[in-house]
């Protein structure tokens, strides 16, 4: 009898103070985190070559192109999630080798967990791109740009000169059959 | 097959060909030879009409009429074509359903999508779709679904009000004295699925059941027509959550066999593998459902419990639990981890536990054996003339399985035979559905040691040969492509097109989809 006693408290406490395997807090913990899970996009801005693929194959057009001020390259995805069915179709078609621009597989799972959203934007996957990003790829293309003109102008004034050669030689050849 | 081929040749025909193995396909130059091509098929044996699918040719100015006839005891099918005239007061043809029963919601379909009348039809009203498409045929080229849609208060309206309007005729034409009511069972009833039913009652007593199953209707061949063949994956799958790997597989083959790609033993294996799990998974919410729907929660529990390891296996390789999209024109869309055949084995050994307890609490249950031996009875004729396939037909005894009769991935490796049961009841197929699962086990198992056996001896490569490259731009082809899924023979005509006007580069295609439920 008062091992019985003994043994039920005992079982009590036991169930009491251990942790439930059972419990787990699904905000913080993914039940079952795969290799593959597809979950919020991430954008890498760098790697991106704005080739509008994702767009193009979104079946749901979650996907939207950020306009960039720049001449090559100049779009960025965006992604609606409220939209997304996180097929992951966009990941697959991304073109960039080996990791991808655009990425859902092993992504994060607490998007809609974590707290209140009382805002839309939460909703949005934006790549966000820094001003300085910009601002050295802007530098990156004038500098391709002047080099490009420099490149033009001197070819231009080989050219030139090479024609002014010819045209010189011409002149002398004719002067020589004329001499002759 | 030579004799059917013969005795299709002795009327008016274009062409009458052989295609693929069990089908003879065939163009009847006029159609007022349709109901004798008919009448001589079903004297030879062929007593299914499986489905009714128009296409449509706005360039030639012409539907194509596709009529799929199937013998379901011998494997002869034959699939004719007829041309009839475009205009929507001239697009008329005979009705089939006075001799196959089973062509009556098809063809009603095929009248509201496409407007197709069919002279002699019983009872020819408008079907599937809601109400605001009534009358404006939406699956015609060139109605304008942009136009449409920026009416959405207008549509809404229309749908209330005629829901009203039936409301109002209803309590016109039964009156208020007596007990006769008018009962709308579903369709956001739990038990009820996307089906509406509305069942007149006299107190306790059915006098009538009228089924709308157009609640879920998307519209999904025109979903189609507008993605790419990738995209038009996602809106495929969606077709049933439950099996929705299947559904993939069928579309899958039908681009394949129009792009003329050959997938490799290894992505076939794996589809087999995927599709099976996609049968178990939903075979298991139904053997849930079935006594669920009697009062009795237990199994639905325990049967939702086993269902979460095969879940596991399909988020472990896809990344998704339910909306997988794993089966891509070209093969299976990832690698294979050979790990996942472990979580696999994992999920078979917890059924096979449970296995014993499902069988002896359940399957010999007396209440549900008192309950569900006399309700619901087909017979084997019924299947026959209703073109009723999967698990009632193979409930009323009649022995047909499209992975056996028409095999496609890898099921020709697989060893295995047809599930029957005899009087076609309710619990017949209840019976026939737990059968199906321990034949899924088996099918799994063999796959699992063929994989197996083929990654060690080098034969296949699982992380290099899950996919062959498809074409992005598909020629303009013909296919139909037929699977077994969880809910019985799923079929799909695939029709491309190239498009007219050169400049637009990808190929427009005009799918089509029909499939067969289990009634």
């Amino acid at each position: 009898m008062f091992i019985d006693i003994v043994k039920k408290v005992f079982r009590v406490t036991k169930a009491v103070t251990q942790k439930r395997q059972a419990v787990v807090d699904v905000r913080h913990h993914a039940v079952r985190p795969t290799a593959n899970y597809r979950g919020q996009h991430t954008v890498d801005y760098e790697l991106c070559i704005g080739c509008d693929s994702c767009n193009k194959i979104c079946p749901v057009h979650a996907i939207t192109m950020q306009h960039l001020p720049l001449k090559k390259q100049n779009i960025v995805p965006e992604v609606n999630l409220a939209v997304c069915i996180f097929c992951g179709l966009c990941e697959d078609v991304c073109p960039t080798t080996p990791d991808k621009a655009i990425k859902l597989s092993g992504g994060r799972f607490d998007m809609l967990t974590g707290g209140l959203h009382a805002n839309q934007q939460d909703f949005w996957v934006h790549a966000d791109i820094p001003q300085s990003y910009i601002d050295s790829r802007l530098e990156e293309e004038e500098a391709a740009r002047v080099k490009k003109e420099l490149a033009k102008t001197k070819r231009e004034a080989i050219a030139a000169a090479k024609k002014a050669e010819e045209a010189a030689k011409k002149a002398e050849d004719n002067n020589d059959g004329a001499q002759k | 097959m030579e004799k059917l081929k013969e005795l299709i040749g002795t009327f008016d025909v274009a062409y009458v060909e052989n295609y693929k193995k069990v089908w003879i396909k065939a163009k009847l130059n006029k159609a007022s030879d349709l109901l004798g091509v008919a009448q001589a098929l079903k004297d030879e044996g062929l007593k299914s009409l499986v489905t009714v699918s128009p296409t449509d040719f706005p360039e030639e100015n012409k539907f194509e009429m596709n009529y799929f006839f199937e013998d379901l005891l011998t494997r002869r099918n034959a699939w004719i074509k007829v041309d009839i005239p475009r205009e929507l007061d001239r697009c008329e043809i005979d009705s089939l359903t006075p001799m196959f029963p089973g062509a009556n919601w098809h063809e009603r379909e095929a009248y509201s999508v496409f407007g197709v009348k069919f002279t002699g039809h019983p009872e020819l009203e408008y079907f599937l779709i809601s109400q605001d498409y009534y009358g404006k045929f939406p699956f015609r080229k060139g109605f304008d679904w942009k136009a449409h849609e920026a009416n959405l208060i207008e549509n809404m309206n229309t749908i209330f009000e005629s829901f009203e309007n039936e409301h109002v005729e209803n309590e016109k034409r039964i009156g208020h004295a007596g007990s006769r009511t008018m009962l709308n069972w579903g369709p956001t009833h739990p038990a009820s699925g996307p089906i509406r039913l509305k069942v007149e009652v006299d107190g306790e007593d059915i006098i009538s059941v009228k089924p709308d199953i157009g609640y879920v209707w998307r519209a999904l061949e025109h979903l189609v027509e507008e993605k790419d063949f990738i995209g038009a994956l996602v809106a495929l799958e969606r077709i049933c959550f439950m099996d929705n790997t299947n559904s993939m597989l069928c579309y899958a083959q039908a681009v394949e066999e129009i792009a003329g790609k050959e997938i490799t033993p290894f992505a076939a294996m794996m589809r087999v593998v995927l599709g099976e799990i996609g049968r178990i998974v939903s075979h298991l919410m139904g053997m849930g459902g079935f006594f669920n729907n009697m009062g009795l929660m237990t199994l639905f529990m325990w049967a939702l419990d086993v269902r979460e390891y095969f879940l596991d296996v399909l988020e472990d390789y896809s990344g998704a639990r339910i909306a997988t999209a794993s089966i891509e024109p070209g093969g299976v869309r990832y690698p294979l981890d050979v790990n996942l055949l472990d979580t696999l084995e994992k999920a078979i050994q917890k059924y096979e536990d449970t296995r014993t307890e499902f069988y002896t609490i359940f399957l010999k249950n007396p209440t549900m054996k008192m309950r569900a031996a006399k309700t619901g009875i087909i017979t084997a004729e019924e299947v026959e003339s209703f073109a009723l396939c999967g698990i009632v037909a193979r409930a009323s005894g009649v022995k047909t399985d499209i992975r056996l009769d028409e095999p496609y991935a890898a099921y020709d490796k697989i060893d295995m035979d047809y599930m029957t049961a005899e009087n076609g009841s309710a619990m017949n197929r209840f019976e026939v559905l737990f059968k199906e699962m321990d034949q899924s086990m088996s099918i799994l198992k063999q796959a699992i040691a063929d994989l197996r056996r083929g990654i060690e001896s080098g034969e296949y490569d699982p992380q290099k040969d899950h996919m062959v490259k498809i074409p992005k731009k598909l020629p303009a082809g013909e296919a139909i492509s037929r699977v077994e899924w969880s809910r019985g023979e799923l079929m799909i005509h695939l029709v491309t097109q190239d498009t007219i006007p050169p400049e637009d580069q990808s190929a427009k295609r005009q799918p089509y989809h029909d499939g067969r439920a289990p009634a």
